[in-house]
């Protein structure tokens, strides 16, 4: 390398210019700029940036050669790959997440009983009966499976025989709960109704407890039984309904539910099944939420609360243990090997939880707990044992040796957040999980599991900002039709078409962006202006061609990424430019507050938003941000298709620049979309948040070039989003070389 | 699932700043005055009057073979005659016999159909008991940690007029608790989770410091802070248990089962349980409910496999039921009679006598006599002392309401209120009992 020429020098140019605020080796400066400078843009890339931007006050003191030279010495230095690897991220320890625990019990106490089949919608079973004095059952009118448990006079006037004034009806199957949760939980009614959800199995000595018990009537005055319930989400729950009118005026019923962050509304025909479920054991313990400030949940948040939360629950769900010991070790109350089977149940529950098979010392502490000690405080203090050991709660940490059971506890956690199955606890038993062939085999076994569909799930509600409902609100004046329910009813539109370009057919990432279907049912396609939809339900419906693609339109997203009463290009700018298009931005240097009135009323949102950000310090992300936001300018604050704001026609054009430099004319929310699914950025974006989501762990903590890998592997395999998970859960399930 | 009706386990360790202090600490200083303590027991479906009630009223009454087995307390027994419940409206004998009992009100109209009369929901007012302990609970000097118990002895889960006699107000029943584990647990569950806790966290740190030994030292960063509030909680348990009860409760029997034939153990348990929270005086109001309203217990113990209610409808010349049933009455008599045994033989903290001397019982039944569901004539059996009344009689009242009888009891407490339940019945004001 001959330094003749009078050349600029980079690392000199680096210290003078941008150190004050990127720090001297690019690691950042606490409340200048805090992002490492770590990054994928080329050194040509690198350059241009500069140049234009750079420093941020003056960029014009570092352009040309200066520009060039520091981009080449800070890509060598920290910014570029191979510089990244020389302090790349490792293993990090972590303990459970707050889902990897609810998961992990439930699954825990749920591998001692039978496992249900999958579950599959369409409604309770429902028995009818005419009631004749003190007896409920007296005559039995018919059975059949009812979509929802909702009776009125016509329902009634259906079911031959029947005495309106006095009869019974049982319905019996199973509830699945979307989302880990509280569930609000109500029978509205003004006869007589009793809910068993999630209760204990009857045995000897114990009856089931109802969770509502609205038995007694108060004369005819209506009520609504109300409470909630926490269910662990992706599983279903056995459910039971008792109903009685007798000696009353009429007779009704609605049996509706509130999801976590959803509306009151009768529980929903998919949500009920007249399968059987096992009682599931819930984690009720409200635990501290899980650090996310890397972008994605991970256990690394150790605090007085945390571990508060980790004795609460393992002291509840030792009660569930006791309350269900015979069941959960097969035995009964007399058995003359009673003592053997908890002890064995006690071994078992032990080596489940730490995803590894007993060794001496654990056979010899269980054994001593049931040493001088009544069996069932033995079996109580076991569990407690058990879910507060570092064991279970830090699974597979760095200092496990790199084996089947290793691989099988990173496969479970990656795909299911929890803990493994029994195939895979045999597979590792038998050696069978050490080459990636092996693993990748039980990934994709692994796919077609609720669970799986819930991790999943749990990724789209991220990638796409998705939160609770409650926070969309619209003024009702300027939106007089946009109710919560409308809103619910957005949630469930956008998860069925995720769901539908996931788990059907070529589960192609590109059709996320580029779908010109959405689903809809006749309040959505009423409001939204969209073609007729039959019936009561969700249909696919194609709006008018040019309107909407994918998630990009989808109402929901325009809706959340929306003020009160106007649009915010800006919102939808920086998702689209952060979560979509995968690209960094740094926090905007002065925060300022959007003040609709403040502007001359006659201006459209894109002139306000221009006007607001027209200073050079806010042009650096914003000249990013805006064209991106403008795109999308043909939706209002409540996703509705509109061509006119203030009075004006919208304008919804604009060039946006790629990290790479080249410059994209957007024309509208189809361009955008198209652009976005052809960019490498975008789906590299995807590819690394899903990793994160998926992993726990950065993509480069399993080698350098593990994103970039992955990435090609995911567009030569047509970007197929079910492989990509796979692959991603068996590359976290790799055995990696031993961490120093 | 049991989770979700339990609190957080920190507050129940009474680990959380909204805990009450413990066992008695609410009292006042200095207490000369006897504290006044009472308990309704219910047992099912009448009893049998020829064997019950004593030939000759006043102090020189003798008990026949049911009360037999109160021979030992008969001084400080009264029992109350010709005392009725008149509370008519909706609902069946047995319902309105036992959700108007405490409540000395009608039933709300509802779907709830007995064996005649018309359906009908909950009872329309609060029960005596609640209206003590809501007076109780109002003085600082008078209120425990509990306030009151509402007990059971294989009580059907299952809520209705016949299942539920103490109500906390107008269609506000109350679920007698008949598990002796989670009375204990709601009691002084606190005491034995952090006993039990305190042995598992004291291996949990053994365990976290080898886990961190193989950890890196980045690592081990997460570990320590882990351990660090491991040992806090430990510490707060430590600290946490110098708070110890005064009159110690065991646990009940963890193999208890809330069985049938398992029913004359766990009445001594609810038993020693509700004497321990007096002794303690974490409570000063209590309810035992045996069974319920139409009972069916079998009780195969005294060698009688029917079911008590069934039997109760027999008529009065069926001479084997007439025996069972004698049978079946003398077995609560003697409940009672341990009840009263296990109270007299605790002295009171403060000095003033036993808890006895300073408790009365009121054991009651939905009906005077089983096969005819007559409500008159209820028999009333007071025992123990503490509010003022002349024991060691029988008293014929000649069809007073049973409204007066819970007038009388709050007189005796200190609580004088003119009207109870339903105001028609109380203008003759409190039963005289006093002489």
């Amino acid at each position: 390398m001959g330094s003749v020429s009078a050349a600029p020098d980079g690392a000199a140019v680096y210290q003078a210019q941008c150190a004050s605020c990127h720090g001297p080796r690019g690691e950042g400066v606490a409340g200048k700029s805090d992002e490492p400078l770590r990054g994928k843009r080329s050194v040509e890339s690198l350059t241009r940036y500069i140049d234009r931007n750079m420093p941020e006050d003056e960029p014009e003191k570092c352009v040309g050669e200066d520009a060039a030279a520091v981009a080449a010495w800070i890509y060598g230095a920290f910014y570029g790959p191979d510089a990244q690897t020389k302090d790349a991220p490792r293993i990090q320890l972590s303990h459970l997440t707050r889902e990897q625990y609810r998961q992990s019990v439930a699954d825990l106490f749920g591998s001692f009983g039978g496992r249900p089949g999958p579950f599959a919608g369409g409604g309770l079973e429902g028995k009818y009966f005419n009631a004749e004095k003190m007896e409920q059952h007296k005559e039995h009118l018919l059975d059949r499976v009812d979509p929802s448990v909702v009776l009125d006079a016509g329902i009634l006037a259906a079911v031959p025989k029947l005495k309106p004034d006095s009869f019974s009806v049982t319905w019996s199957g199973s509830l699945f709960a979307p989302e880990s949760g509280d569930y609000g939980i109500r029978a509205v009614t003004q006869n007589g109704v009793r809910v068993f959800l999630n209760a204990l199995p009857w045995r000897e000595g114990r009856e089931e407890v109802p969770v509502i018990d609205g038995w007694v009537s108060r004369g005819d005055e209506p009520r609504a039984e109300e409470t909630r319930i926490t269910l662990t989400g992706g599983r279903a729950y056995p459910l039971r309904i008792q109903f009685l009118a007798y000696g009353q005026k009429s007779a009704s019923l609605k049996f509706e539910w509130k999801p976590p962050g959803g509306v009151w509304e009768t529980v929903p025909t998919a949500n009920l099944s007249k399968q059987w479920a096992p009682t599931a054991a819930v984690v009720s313990t409200a635990f501290p939420p899980d650090d996310s400030s890397h972008g994605y949940e991970r256990g690394i948040a150790v605090n007085r609360e945390w571990l508060d939360a980790v004795v609460a629950a393992a002291a509840d769900l030792a009660e569930f243990a006791s309350q269900q010991a015979d069941a959960l070790a097969g035995t009964k109350p007399n058995a003359p090997d009673r003592v053997e089977k908890l002890r064995n149940f006690c071994t078992a529950f032990a080596e489940r939880a730490y995803r590894r098979p007993a060794d001496d010392v654990l056979r010899a502490a269980v054994a001593k707990e049931f040493d001088g000690q009544a069996p069932d405080v033995a079996v109580r203090k076991t569990v407690i044992r058990v879910l507060c050991s570092p064991r279970f709660l830090y699974p597979a940490p760095p200092s496990d040796p790199a084996d089947g059971f290793t691989a099988a506890t990173h496969l479970a956690l990656a795909l299911w957040d929890s803990l493994p199955d029994e195939p895979l606890r045999k597979a590792a038993a038998e050696g069978q999980l050490k080459t990636r062939e092996q693993i990748e085999a039980q990934a994709r076994r692994m796919l077609d599991d609720p669970r799986t569909r819930h991790k999943l799930n749990g990724f789209f509600h991220r990638w796409l900002a998705i939160g609770s409902s409650e926070r969309i609100a619209k003024d009702a004046k300027t939106y007089p039709d946009f109710s919560e329910r409308l809103i619910a009813d957005l949630l469930q539109s956008l998860e069925l078409f995720v769901s539908d370009v996931v788990w059907t057919g070529n589960s192609d990432y590109r059709n996320l962006l580029l779908a010109d279907y959405l689903y809809a049912n006749p309040r959505m396609a009423a409001y939204y202006g969209l073609p007729p939809v039959e019936g009561e339900g969700f249909a696919k419906v194609t709006p008018p061609p040019g309107q909407r693609s994918g998630v990009l339109t989808h109402p929901y997203l325009l809706a959340s990424l929306s003020y009160f009463k106007s649009t915010s290009p800006i919102h939808r700018g920086v998702f689209v430019t952060r979560s979509v298009l995968g690209r960094y931005l740094k926090p905007p240097p002065m925060a300022i507050e959007f003040m609709d009135d403040r502007f001359d009323p006659t201006l459209t949102m894109r002139e306000k938003v221009t006007q607001l950000t027209n200073k050079p310090a806010c042009m650096s992300c914003h000249e990013v941000i805006n064209p991106l936001g403008f795109s999308l300018e043909h939706f209002d604050a409540t996703g509705r298709w509109r061509d006119t704001d203030s009075g004006k026609p919208v304008d919804a054009k604009g060039t946006y620049t790629t990290t790479g430099g080249e410059t994209v004319n957007l024309t509208g929310p189809r361009d955008l979309a198209a652009h976005a699914a052809a960019s490498r950025d975008a789906s590299e974006g995807f590819v690394m948040q899903l990793f994160q989501h998926t992993a726990k762990q950065a993509p480069q903590a399993f080698g350098p070039d593990t994103l970039a890998k992955t990435h090609d592997a995911f567009t030569a395999d047509s970007y197929h989003i079910r492989n990509l998970l796979a692959r991603i859960a068996t590359t976290a399930a790799m055995p990696t070389p031993a961490t120093p | 699932m049991i989770p979700l009706t339990r609190r957080r386990l920190l507050r129940n360790l009474g680990l959380s700043a909204a805990a009450l202090p413990f066992a008695g600490s609410l009292r006042a200083a200095d207490a000369p005055a006897p504290k006044r303590r009472v308990i309704f027991v219910f047992s099912p479906n009448g009893t049998v009057p020829d064997e019950f009630w004593p030939d000759a009223n006043g102090e020189g009454f003798a008990f026949k073979r049911i009360l037999e087995p109160l021979q030992p307390f008969r001084d400080r027994t009264l029992l109350l005659k010709g005392i009725s419940n008149q509370v008519r409206g909706d609902g069946d004998g047995h319902m309105r016999g036992m959700s108007c009992m405490l409540t000395g009100i009608e039933l709300f109209p509802g779907n709830i159909q007995g064996g005649s009369d018309t359906p009908a929901g909950w009872a329309s007012g609060l029960s005596i008991d609640q209206e003590i302990r809501n007076h109780l609970q109002a003085n600082p000097a008078t209120a425990t940690r509990a306030g009151s118990l509402c007990l059971g002895v294989s009580v059907p889960n299952r809520a209705d007029p016949w299942t539920r006699w103490a109500y906390a107000g107008p269609n506000q029943p109350l679920t007698p608790i008949d598990d002796p584990a989670r009375v204990f647990q709601s009691l002084y569950g606190g005491v034995k989770d952090r006993e039990t806790l305190g042995s598992v966290l004291d291996g949990v740190s053994a365990e976290l410091r080898d886990f961190a030994a193989k950890a890196s030292a980045a690592d081990r960063e997460l570990l320590d802070r882990h351990l660090t509030h491991v040992r806090e909680l430990e510490q707060k348990l430590r600290q946490a248990d110098t708070g110890a009860q005064r009159h110690p409760v065991p646990p009940p029997d963890p193999k208890l089962e809330l069985v049938n034939d398992r029913i004359p153990d766990i009445s001594r348990a609810q038993i020693g349980l509700l004497v321990g929270a007096f002794a303690n005086d974490d409570a000063r109001v209590a309810t035992l409910q045996y069974t319920n309203s139409v009972g069916q217990a079998r009780m195969t113990w005294l060698g009688i496999p029917d079911a008590h209610h069934t039997l109760s409808h027999d008529p009065d010349h069926a001479k084997e039921s007439h025996e069972k049933l004698v049978k079946i009455n003398t077995w609560f008599a003697g409940e009672i009679a341990h009840l009263a045994q296990r109270l007299a033989s605790i002295p009171e903290a403060d000095g003033n006598g036993n808890l006895l001397d300073n408790t009365t019982i009121v054991w009651t039944n939905e009906l005077g006599k089983g096969n005819s569901h007559s409500q008159d004539n209820i028999p009333f059996v007071l025992v123990g002392g503490g509010l003022g009344f002349k024991t060691g009689r029988c008293l014929d009242l000649g069809g007073a309401p049973h409204n007066r009888l819970w007038l009388a009891i709050a007189h005796g407490i200190g609580h004088p209120i003119t009207k109870f339940g339903n105001a028609a019945l109380c203008k003759d004001g409190p039963l005289p009992l006093a002489s």
